[in-house]
């Protein structure tokens, strides 16, 4: 599949820029084709080669990253080839600060997983579907057309689908066509609302996917724009997940394999923030708006839900995953919310999710590996056996936990302080959810790592070497995001403040604008006696 | 000189880490000495801006100096810095941070020698003294923030030190779950006061103008739930008890002289937004908890026990100044408690090395010949925290009851509840000692009683100095001597001042001074002349502080569990069920009309007939209607 | 003798070329039957089929200049107007011989594996292959009839062709039985529009009605029915699918592929050229009706679809739910509906074709059990991926033609505003993906160990695979042509 669409894409890419976009969508899709036609007498091969076409396109994305400006709230490295003009559909891709950050994130991840984690059996396979998962994640964070968008929001679970079923661990069956099945009728009705939108929207100007475009327009009738927000809603919120739509995600999480589980930790389930924010945002702000209320309160019920479940899970992956839950409930609260700073934090705990439980999900399955259980009652005394080991995992957890210095902390601040200003009552509630987050966390970690080791702990081996490699960028970002978080900040700021003008004109909402410090001379007042 | 106040945090946290990357290599003792020159050094540099800070003009904020390091969490209109706030108040309680702190971090380089994680030990150490400087210097409560959760996971840390004992590890956690309750207050009164003030940098919060009374009794009411958690009162108070299972030199610097005054300090630097109605409660449940710490105090055996309620005791005390208005006599009680708590808790630590991990008082007794330094320097901070004149104590608590006395609706409550709670302090403590150092000695033959190491005592000595002399800095009477207050003038928009003639502070200060002799007086009767039967004086009521602890436990096991637990059945049954059965529900139809495939001709036949029916019906009648 | 001379007969003027595809499929076909016959010794399968492709190409190549002649002159029609020469149905003749080719192609190794005589098969094979352009495109009842039944008693004789195997002759006596009955009901459709028209053909038909106003419009409105009937039964739409799964369960894996590709694509060719063309002033009548079959074919298909546990019957409910999608499309009583209409078939037939293709070679028919495939992704990853992309093609999965299939259909129904249908179109797709994950999950995710079974490829199969896999990715990816195809392929009914 990826030849026929490298010649499309170059063929139409000739004149102009190198399109730097393009090239990073296609290069992973490359190197899996590459690797399929490698020779089966090298599998020790398969990984490495992978890792390097991932990393070029990593490489690409963090050139995307340092060429960027920060000063534009608008999308940059854009290009358009026409497509498939017989049904207004185009190849158009664009990145701006809201997607910026998600990109470099896949980018990075991605390699690292590679290497990180050994599959044990058809490394060639599973190279290449790690491979076409990057570049389905980044179509789907650089698509700025709603019928592109869809295809790589659709395609991606195929190669997720692929990894869970082939690496995956004993319910696997169950789990990936769980996972399937689940998202993909989330997103069944999104095709029927995308489809309406651009027909009825089309209008004498013709009809056309592209987003920007339909953006501007809004053209639909508030109760139709309302319906098909629902439609994109459920599709995202599925992918969040978000409580009661969430229980794909345990089942998913456990079975996957390590890699799996990162990635989609890290880049899947940013597929729903993300688009909620892209394309429902963007393309329904009355209907956002309208829903706010709603979607905050599932948000919170989520911070608070997800944090009490994991309290009670027996399985350390399974925890993980219902903590996913209970972060990702933080970021629906901040995007509808609408505040610079809890938008500006949704995005930045985007990020922060994906590190620490990304990080998280490896030091687990390093777990897995040694002790051959995710069982948390079957693990004590870690600690004593592989202090540094419990010493990475410490790190990660405080980070989870939000301890400020770490990145946990700022995006959730930001997005709590933001939102704040328009969801008081939600806010304070989901400000409980730093309790849970340390109950459940802790608990869990004084059972796996404190405590009397048995035999079986006292062998288990201390982090090689290698394992510490492979963490170090993770914790790197989780230390450096903690402390100095301006630049992510700084790139974000103004595509977040276009999306909140954009939503200030076209529905009734004002974003509240916070008192500016009055300074008061206190001289000046006991002078005024007299 | 003021300028090198970055150099005070910085310097913990190269020792950290150094000791991250090379502790192991380092070893003992090499990684401790490490550990106190950092925590040495940052005293100086302390030092030095303070002798900056007073080469400023006192008047027009000259005494309030921000150093800007960057922008850490820049959005829209929200601006925080990584900023540190030089004034009198953070360089105060710098000062007995980093003093203390050093003579701990001495202390513990023979403490814990032989420990194999000696090293990590020293780690945290540093860690907790980076953190407590950021929350006194940050400029701003998010900065403050950092440092506020920092010292809450060090504290985490160095609690479940010995973490392959159970009860560690349960108390680690206990501390970090109750102190996240306040660190919710903490989080909500910031955001309440961005949105009410558009900033959250202390100087500009105390230039604003007031908040509405609402926001502003919620704010000071959510700073309070914020302090109580750290500064352990009721009814947050259960994790300091368990606190003990950590290190006794954790137990000094962090849970007795440092980290549980930082409520005191986030109050006392919040001051222009504290509401009058938020006062009185503040008074209210310090003077409840003073009372209700004091009488858990009379009852415990265990000699670290004793002192850990002591401080939730005296830390009551504090949060009654508070409550008052009197800041300044609130952090004056913070320097001279965090003097002899310190000094006391460290003579424990003696104690208990020499006695071979031995914390139980009963079997102890006459220890004074075999640990003459620490048993003198233990006398000291007895007859400090006991409030004998001129020891520092005495000067503190007293001030703290005339403010008590003067707060203008309950006042005179306060005052009394202070007073028996000085009296039950004088009472306990004296029983304390006697139990440990005096009567006949009741421990068993194996164990050995030594003095410890010159690395211990020199602690010992300095603190008992600070102890005897630490009033000093805020004397009454004369109104010069108030060095104290003077000092810290400039953070306050309306000072404090005391109103009573100097008559009513004479008599007051001869009462409590008398309650604390009848105190001490009743402790030697019954304990050690035995006149009085002891065996009424410890009820189980008492010594298991009046069963609140175990209340919250029972409700935590009980309903807390079952109730989660509950939630994550639902969880799988229902909210996972409900998917599986819409799976289900498909195949049902399926099977439903799967008779229809019988895979007999006639019934097809019938089918193409029915359908061909229907729609021929459909058709042509359709029209009719 | 003037009066005589008078009288002489004038046949209508036939426009050969027009028929030439036709023309050369039989004449292939009797040229095969002729030489097996004649032939000393028994023919090679070989012949045979190579005379089939010959055939095939033959007519590609005509069908291609006939195309070309479309564009520039516009349609036309033939003997008495009998026949239409438009866009459509060149489409379909297209569609068809790329059938007729694949099905060949497959048959080749299969009639040898199972000892069936190859002439025999190829000539039947040709014949209602002839029979199905006649079908797409006729431009009279009667002529539609004619092709609908040569394309349905060469389908009887093929499906019972597997000697060794009773459930063939069962399932051929099946449709023979059904395929007869269903008929009955399409020639009293045709008496019934002649009745209330006078006329049989479509073009007479259409201006007709266009023309008149009818006090009483039962009769046609019967007819009507009685036609919609008799199509629904050819392309195995609910209520009148039940004949499908099991005459394709017991039919020989190469007739099973044809049947569902070729069978269904005339059926539908007969359908929209009737329904838009003649019908199309009353659409309004007849859309409902067809929207309801949609959504029973659609939800019946899949709901029955996921209950199997043979793949053969899976793919025998797929098809009718696929037979739904098209029926959605054509609801929408619009060209765009048309278009994506024929899009659909186009792009199903190569999925069909190439799914069947696998069948074939994964061995005996009639039981197709799951379990057989268990384990292909190990043993043979290149046939079972081939396979997964063509599962994943009639799930509807992005990057291939079968998504861009549905999304058009979707836009149709959308255009024409019955959201609700899309909606069950799109949902009753996630039930059947369900099915199709099913199948993959099986060939892949096996326990360590288990040795997956390793089936003979023969290279003609191998053509078709991949032939039908690039297809249906190339269309994924890259489907504009094929689009502009399907755009130029809506029928019209010209008076010739």
């Amino acid at each position: 599949m990826g030849t026929v669409a490298v010649i499309e894409l170059l063929a139409s890419q000739s004149a102009s820029s190198f399109p730097v976009l393009n090239a990073m969508i296609i290069v992973p899709v490359i190197g899996a084709l590459v690797v399929v036609l490698l020779p089966n007498s090298r599998p020790e091969m398969m990984r490495p080669i992978g890792a390097v076409f991932a990393s070029i396109a990593a490489a690409m994305s963090l050139y995307v990253m340092a060429q960027f400006s920060s000063h534009d709230a608008g999308f940059q490295f854009e290009s358009i080839q026409s497509w498939i003009p017989a049904l207004g559909i185009s190849w158009h891709v664009g990145i701006d600060g809201i997607s910026l950050w998600l990109v470099v994130l896949t980018g990075l991840i991605t390699p690292i997983v590679l290497l990180a984690v050994d599959p044990h059996h058809d490394p060639k396979s599973y190279t290449a579907w790690l491979l076409l998962l990057q570049a389905g994640s980044f179509g789907a964070f650089l698509a700025l057309d709603l019928f592109l968008f869809f295809v790589m929001f659709e395609i991606v679970l195929v190669p997720m689908y692929m990894l869970i079923g082939g690496w995956g661990y004993e319910d696997r069956r169950y789990a990936a066509t769980k996972f399937f099945i689940y998202t993909m009728a989330g997103s069944a009705l999104m095709l029927v609302a995308i489809v309406s939108v651009a027909t009825l929207s089309a209008g004498e100007q013709g009809i056309t996917f592209d987003v920007i475009e339909l953006a501007q327009r809004q053209a639909l009738s508030t109760n139709t724009a309302r319906l098909c927000f629902l439609a994109f809603a459920l599709a995202f919120v599925i992918k969040v997940p978000i409580v009661p739509v969430h229980t794909w995600l345990p089942d998913a999480h456990t079975q996957a394999p390590t890699a799996g589980s990162v990635v989609l930790a890290a880049v899947m389930l940013k597929l729903g923030t993300y688009g909620l924010l892209r394309f429902g945002l963007y393309l329904f702000p009355e209907a956002s708006v309208w829903s706010a209320p709603t979607l905050a309160t599932l948000g919170v019920i989520g911070v608070i839900y997800g944090a009490i479940v994991a309290t009670m899970q027996k399985d350390l992956k399974r925890l993980v995953a219902y903590s996913s839950v209970a972060h990702m409930g933080f970021i629906v609260l901040g995007i509808f919310a609408f505040t610079t700073q809890s938008l500006e934090g949704g995005i930045l705990q985007m990020v922060n999710h994906g590190l620490s439980t990304g990080a998280l999900f490896l030091l687990v399955g390093m777990l897995y590996e040694r002790r051959k259980t995710r069982a948390i009652d079957e693990l004590s005394g870690i600690q004593s056996a592989a202090p540094i080991f419990a010493g990475f995992f410490t790190i990660v957890m405080l980070s989870s936990i939000g301890v400020p210095g770490l990145n946990g902390f700022v995006g959730e601040f930001l997005v709590l302080i933001g939102s704040y200003e328009t969801r008081r009552w939600w806010t304070i509630i989901a400000a409980t959810g730093v309790i849970l987050a340390a109950l459940y966390l802790l608990w869990a970690y004084q059972r796996v790592f404190h405590g009397e080791p048995t035999a079986t702990d006292e062998a288990t081996p201390d982090l090689t070497l290698r394992e510490g490699l492979i963490l170090a960028p993770f914790i790197a970002g989780i230390i450096f995001l903690g402390i100095y978080p301006k630049p992510l900040l700084d790139r974000i700021e103004p595509a977040v403040d276009g999306l909140i003008a954009h939503i200030e004109n076209h529905s009734d909402y004002e974003r509240p604008s916070p008192a500016a410090p009055v300074i008061v001379d206190h001289d000046q007042l006991s002078g005024d006696d007299h | 000189m003021v300028e090198l106040v970055w150099l005070i945090p910085a310097l913990p946290l190269i020792g950290f880490v150094v000791l991250l990357l090379a502790g192991k290599l380092l070893g003992e003792p090499r990684a401790g000495w490490i550990a106190t020159t950092a925590a040495g050094a940052s005293f100086l540099v302390t030092l030095m801006v303070f002798v900056g800070l007073l080469g400023r003009d006192s008047h027009s904020g000259g005494r309030s100096y921000e150093l800007i390091l960057f922008d850490w969490l820049p959005s829209g209109s929200l601006q925080v810095e990584a900023g540190f706030l030089v004034d009198p108040l953070s360089v105060t309680m710098a000062l007995f941070v980093t003093g203390v702190g050093a003579l701990i971090h001495l202390y513990s380089v023979g403490y814990m020698h032989g420990d194999p994680k000696y090293s990590k030990f020293f780690l945290y150490l540093n860690l907790f003294l980076f953190s407590m400087l950021m929350l006194v210097f940050g400029n701003n409560l998010v900065v403050t923030f950092l440092g506020w959760e920092g010292v809450g996971a060090c504290s985490y840390l160095l609690i479940s030190f010995w973490h392959h004992r159970d009860s560690a590890a349960t108390a680690g956690k206990k501390a970090f779950v109750t102190n996240r309750v306040g660190d919710w207050g903490f989080l909500v009164a910031t955001f309440a006061i961005w949105s009410a003030l558009g900033t959250v940098t202390y100087t500009e919060i105390a230039s604003s103008p007031a908040m509405t009374a609402a926001t502003g009794t919620a704010v000071s009411l959510l700073l309070f739930v914020a302090a109580a958690g750290k500064s352990a009162q009721l009814p947050l108070y259960v994790w300091l008890p368990d606190a003990m299972e950590g290190p006794t030199p954790v137990s000094a610097m962090v849970h007795a002289a440092t980290m549980v005054t930082s409520g005191v300090y986030l109050l006392v630097r919040m001051n222009n937004v504290l509401t009058d109605d938020a006062l009185i409660v503040i008074a209210v449940v310090g003077a409840a908890t003073a009372l209700f710490a004091a009488l858990c105090a009379v009852a415990q055996h265990d000699i670290k026990k004793v002192l850990a309620y002591s401080t939730i005791s005296q830390l009551g005390f504090m949060f009654l100044a508070i409550g008052s208005g009197a800041y300044v006599a609130a952090i004056f009680h913070v320097i001279t408690h965090a003097f002899f708590k310190a000094l006391l808790f460290l003579g424990s630590g003696s104690v208990i090395h020499g006695m071979g991990d031995e914390q139980d008082m009963r079997k102890m007794g006459a220890l004074r010949l075999a640990m003459p330094i620490t048993g003198a320097t233990f006398i000291v901070g007895w007859l400090a925290i006991a409030g004998v004149p001129p020891f520092s104590g005495f000067w503190s608590k007293d001030e703290i009851l005339l403010a008590a006395w003067e707060q203008e609706n309950i006042g005179p409550l306060l005052w009394v509840i202070g007073l028996i709670t000085a009296l039950l302090t004088a009472y306990y403590m004296s029983r304390q000692v006697i139990l440990v150092f005096f009567g006949d000695q009741r421990w068993d033959e194996d164990a050995h009683p030594h003095e410890s190491s010159w690395t211990m005592t020199t602690p010992l000595c300095v603190l008992a100095g600070a102890a005897i002399v630490g009033g000093a800095i805020n004397l009454p009477l004369v109104k010069d001597w108030l060095v104290l207050e003077h000092f810290l003038e400039p953070i306050f928009n309306d000072p404090h001042h005391f109103s009573s003639g100097t008559t009513t502070k004479v008599a007051l200060a001869v009462i409590s001074v008398c309650a604390a002799l009848a105190g001490i007086s009743l402790a030697v009767l019954s304990w050690l002349t035995r006149r009085i039967s002891t065996d009424r004086l410890e009820p189980d009521f008492l010594e298991n502080a009046m069963y609140v602890d175990s209340t919250y436990a029972r409700v935590v096991d009980g309903i807390g569990t079952s109730s989660f637990q509950g939630a994550a059945d639902i969880d799988e049954r229902f909210v996972d069920g409900t998917v599986n059965t819409v799976g289900k529900l498909t195949m049902r139809l399926g099977q439903l009309i799967r008779p229809a495939q019988s895979g007999y001709i006639r019934n097809y036949a019938v089918g193409v007939a029915l359908g061909a029916l229907v729609i021929v019906a459909f058709l042509t009648w359709g029209l009719l209607l | 003798m003037r009066s005589l001379s008078q009288s002489v007969f004038v046949g209508p003027s036939i426009d050969w070329w027009a028929l030439l595809p036709q023309m050369i499929l039989l004449g292939a076909a009797l040229l095969i039957l002729l030489v097996s016959a004649l032939a000393p010794q028994r023919t090679s399968g070989g012949f045979s089929t190579v005379t089939t492709l010959c055939a095939a190409v033959t007519a590609y190549i005509v069908a291609l200049g006939l195309w070309s002649d479309v564009q520039t002159e516009g349609p036309s029609a033939s003997i008495a107007s009998a026949l239409g020469v438009d866009g459509f149905s060149i489409f379909f003749t297209i569609l068809i011989l790329t059938g007729l080719v694949a099905t060949a192609l497959i048959a080749h190794s299969y009639l040898e594996r199972e000892g069936i005589d190859p002439p025999e098969f190829h000539a039947l094979l040709l014949c209602s292959a002839a029979g199905a352009i006649v079908m797409a495109s006729a431009n009279d009842l009667i002529v539609m009839f004619l092709g609908l039944e040569a394309l349905s008693i060469g389908l009887y004789v093929m499906i019972a062709m597997h000697a060794r195997r009773p459930e063939a002759r069962e399932s051929a006596m099946k449709y023979f039985v059904l395929g007869a009955f269903s008929s009955t009901f399409l020639l009293y459709g045709i008496a019934l529009i002649y009745g209330s028209t006078g006329s049989t053909n479509l073009v007479h038909v259409r201006d007709y009605l266009g023309a008149v106003v009818f006090r009483d419009q039962h009769l046609l409105m019967a007819g009507m029915a009685l036609l919609l009937v008799g199509f629904s039964f050819k392309v195995a739409a609910a209520p009148f699918h039940f004949w499908a799964p099991d005459v394709y369960q017991g039919a020989p894996s190469p007739v099973t592929g044809w049947m569902a590709s070729i069978a269904k694509a005339a059926g539908f060719a007969a359908f929209l050229r009737v329904f838009f063309g003649a019908f199309g002033a009353h659409n309004a009548d007849w859309s409902p009706i067809v929207a309801v079959l949609a959504f029973l074919t659609l939800v019946i298909g899949a709901v029955m679809a996921i209950l199997q546990t043979d793949v053969k019957r899976m793919l025998a409910f797929s098809s009718i739910s696929h037979a739904g999608y098209v029926l959605v499309a054509v609801q929408s009583t619009a060209d765009a509906g048309t278009s994506a209409a024929l899009f659909y078939l186009f792009t199903y037939t190569f999925m069909v074709l190439g799914s069947f293709a696998i069948i074939g070679a994964m061995g005996a028919d009639g039981e197709q059990p799951l379990a057989r495939y268990a384990g292909l992704g190990r043993s043979r990853p290149v046939l079972a991926m081939a396979f997964t992309i063509l599962l994943l093609a009639q799930a509807g999965i992005p990057l291939t033609s079968g998504f861009v299939g549905k999304f058009q259909v979707i836009a149709a129904a959308v255009g024409h505003r019955s959201y609700l249908l899309a909606a069950v179109a799109m949902l009753s797709a996630v039930i059947g993906a369900f099915m199709y994950l099913r199948i993959v999950m099986t060939m892949y995710v096996v326990d360590e160990g288990t040795e997956g079974p390793s089936p003979t490829l023969h290279w003609t199969v191998a053509i078709v695979l991949i032939g039908t896999v690039g297809f249906t990715l190339l269309v994924g990816i890259v489907p504009q042509f094929l689009i502009e195809f399907a755009e130029d392929a809506v029928p019209v009914l010209i008076r010739g």
